[in-house]
C-alpha cells in the first residue's frame, strides 16, 4: 500500500530496521536503527513487530504527504513533528488520513527521530533487512518524489497507545559515556589515558551514522597509532596518528589499524544516537561486570517500556 | 604472550596471534574461525577473521564473558587436528596502464623497473586473500614481491573505481566499490567483486588465491559484471 510521498527528504532520512548482523566478515557492518529503544516502541506503538522497517530521520526538513489512511506513531529525538502544521504528538499512536501532511520543522531535543506505520515500510531487503546502508550500495536516503509503501498490518484493529511520560527518555542529560578501556589501552602513555578519561570533547561536524570524530585535547600514544588491521567492534574508540578520537557506529568500517583506546558499552549506544555535532561528550571508564549489569537495565527499560504503554481512552 | 584473548568492548572477544602480517599466523586465525562457525552456538553472533586476530562477537546477556573465553581456548586445541579448505585461485582478467592504471609509470620509476616488468612480476603473483573487510568486502592481499614495495600517495585520491588494481606498502588490493584510496593503481578488472544483491556479496573467502592475469582492453570489457566465481 502507498504509505508516504516524499516532498522534502529532510536533512537525512533513511528507511532502518533492526540491521544485518553476521556479514562483517563480508566487510558489512549490521547497520540498524541507531536508537533501539526509540524505534522499538515506535513499532509497538502502531502494532508492528518491534523490528519493523520505520524512517530514521535526522535533524529536520522532512516532509511528506500521507497517501492512505494509516495509523503512525513518532518517538526518539523531539524534532517538532507537525500535522497540517499543528503540533503532532510524540510517543503514541496517532491515525493519520489521506492528505495529511507531516513535516519536522526544528530540532528541540536529541538527534533522530522514528516515525513508524502500521504494517511497516516495505522496499526492497539486502542481506535480509531493509536497512539503508549508503556506503555500501544498500538502499539510499530518502528523494523528493520518492513514494514509501507499507506492508499489510498484523492486525486490521488497532489499540490507540501512549507511552507514559516517566517512560520517555529524556536526552539532555549530561551522564557521562561509559566505556571499556582496551583492546589497546597499552598502546597509550597514562597521562593520554588520563587525557581521554578527563576531558570534554565536543562532537565534530565531520560526524555520521559511520562515525562520530570528536575534537579536544590530543591523546598521547606511547609507541605510535597503527596497529595491524583487525576488526572492529561497534562503539570502538580509535586514536589515529593526530589523537583525536572517533568513535566508530553502527554504519562503521569493520576492520581498520588504528589503536582503539575503548570502546562504548552497550547500553549507552541508545544515548549516543541522540547526541549531535555540537553537543559535548565526556567518558568514565567501567569495567566488564558493570557493562553487562548496564546492559541487563537497559533490556529491561525495554520490558518496562512495552508493559508501560496505556491504551489511551 | 600469544595467543591473547582480550574483551574488545562488552559484547566481543579479539583472540589475538602472533603480531606479524604472515601466512601461517593467517592459517591459525582461519582455523580457529572454522573451529568455531562448526560450533554454530546460538550465544556467538559474529566471528570476523583478519590478518591475525579473530573477533567474536557474543550476547553477554546469553553467556558471560568467561564462559566464552574458555569455549575459545578450548577450541583453540581443537584447531590442531582441523584441515583447512583447499583454496582456490581466481585468475580475473587485468587492463594494466594507461587511463586505468594511472600509477603504473610511477611504479615503474620508484622501482627502477620498466613497466612491462613491473606487470609481469605483479601478474605472475598468486595472491593471497588474508581476509575480507574495512567496508564493502574488500579483499586484503597478501604476497606482493617485495621488489614492488611502493608507498602510498602523499595524499589519496578522493574517489577510485571499482576494479582498480594497486598496490602500496607491500600490500595489493582491487578495489569493490567505488571510494577513495591511498594505493598506486596500475589496471583494473571489470569482474563484479561485490554484490549486495546476492549471497554472498564478496566471491572470495580468506584463504583464497587470486592473480590478475593481463589482457587487452577488449577482452577485459568482456567480463564486465560478471561475477569473480566464472574466473576459477
Amino acid at each position: 500500500m502507498k504509505a508516504f510521498e516524499v516532498l522534502n527528504p529532510g536533512v537525512f532520512t533513511a528507511v532502518q530496521d533492526l540491521g544485518r548482523p553476521g556479514y562483517m566478515k563480508y566487510g558489512t557492518p549490521a547497520s540498524g536503527v541507531a536508537d533501539r529503544f526509540s524505534a522499538q516502541v515506535a513499532n509497538s506503538l502502531v502494532g508492528n513487530p518491534p523490528g519493523a522497517a520505520l524512517l530514521e530521520i535526522t535533524l529536520f526538513r522532512l516532509e511528506l504527504l500521507v497517501l492512505n489512511d494509516s495509523v503512525i506513531a513518532v518517538t526518539g529525538g523531539d524534532l517538532s513533528p507537525t500535522l497540517n502544521g499543528n503540533p503532532l504528538p510524540m510517543w503514541q499512536t496517532f491515525p493519520v488520513n489521506k492528505g495529511n501532511r507531516i513535516a519536522f520543522r526544528m530540532r528541540k531535543q536529541g538527534f533522530r527521530a522514528y516515525l513508524a506505520v502500521q504494517g511497516g515500510l516495505s522496499g526492497k531487503e539486502f542481506l535480509g533487512s531493509r536497512s539503508v546502508f549508503v556506503r555500501g550500495l544498500m538502499g539510499n536516503v530518502l528523494q523528493t518524489g520518492e513514494i514509501l509503501e507499507s506492508g499489510n498490518p498484523v492486525t486490521q484493529s488497532i489499540v490507540l497507545k501512549k507511552m507514559p511520560q516517566e517512560m520517555v527518555p529524556a536526552f539532555s542529560d549530561k551522564n557521562p559515556l561509559r566505556v571499556i578501556l582496551g583492546p589497546q589501552e597499552d598502546r597509550f602513555t597514562p597521562k593520554g589515558i588520563e587525557t581521554f578519561l578527563s576531558s570534554e570533547y565536543r562532537v565534530s561536524p565531520q560526524s555520521d551514522r559511520m562515525g562520530y570524530r570528536l575534537q579536544g585535547p590530543t591523546i598521547e600514544h606511547s609507541r605510535g597509532a597503527d596497529i595491524i588491521s583487525e576488526p572492529i567492534a561497534r562503539g570502538a574508540i580509535q586514536v589515529p596518528g593526530d589523537g583525536l578520537p572517533i568513535i566508530l557506529l553502527w554504519d562503521g568500517q569493520v576492520s581498520g589499524g588504528y589503536t582503539k583506546i575503548a570502546n562504548v558499552i552497550s547500553a549507552d549506544l541508545d544515548h549516543l544516537a541522540q547526541v549531535m555535532p555540537g553537543d559535548r561528550i565526556h567518558f568514565m571508564a567501567v569495567s566488564l561486570e558493570e557493562a553487562h549489569q548496564a546492559l541487563r537495565e537497559e533490556r529491561g527499560r525495554w520490558g518496562r517500556g512495552q508493559l508501560a504503554m496505556l491504551k489511551m481512552t | 604472550m600469544w595467543p591473547n584473548i582480550r574483551p574488545s568492548g562488552d559484547s566481543a572477544i579479539l583472540v589475538e596471534f602472533e603480531n606479524r602480517i604472515d601466512p601461517e599466523v593467517n592459517r591459525a586465525v582461519r582455523a580457529l574461525n572454522l573451529a568455531i562457525n562448526s560450533e554454530n552456538l546460538p550465544e556467538i553472533k559474529e566471528v570476523v577473521p583478519a590478518y591475525r586476530a579473530l573477533m567474536v562477537t557474543y550476547d553477554p546477556l546469553e553467556i558471560e564473558y568467561h564462559d566464552l573465553k574458555g569455549k575459545i581456548k578450548h577450541w583453540m586445541e581443537e584447531t590442531r587436528k582441523i584441515n583447512l579448505p583447499a583454496s582456490r585461485l581466481f585468475r580475473l582478467p587485468t587492463v594494466y596502464g594507461g587511463t586505468y592504471g594511472p600509477d603504473l609509470q610511477r611504479v615503474a620509476e620508484v622501482t627502477h623497473l620498466s613497466p612491462e616488468e613491473v606487470i609481469r612480476l605483479f601478474s605472475e603473483t598468486r595472491f593471497m586473500v588474508y581476509f575480507i573487510g574495512f567496508i564493502c568486502g574488500l579483499a586484503y592481499l597478501g604476497g606482493l614481491p617485495e621488489i614492488l614495495r611502493v608507498s602510498r600517495l602523499a595524499t589519496p585520491r578522493t574517489l577510485v573505481p571499482a576494479g582498480s588494481v594497486g598496490l602500496a606498502g607491500g600490500q595489493a588490493n582491487a578495489i569493490s566499490t567505488d571510494q577513495p584510496s591511498g594505493f598506486n593503481y596500475i589496471g583494473r578488472t571489470f569482474v563484479n567483486l561485490y554484490d549486495p544483491h546476492i549471497f554472498p556479496p564478496v566471491p572470495f573467502l580468506s584463504g583464497d588465491e587470486i592473480q590478475f592475469v593481463p589482457v587487452a582492453e577488449e577482452e577485459a570489457s568482456k567480463a564486465k559484471g560478471r561475477p569473480a566465481t566464472d574466473f576459477l
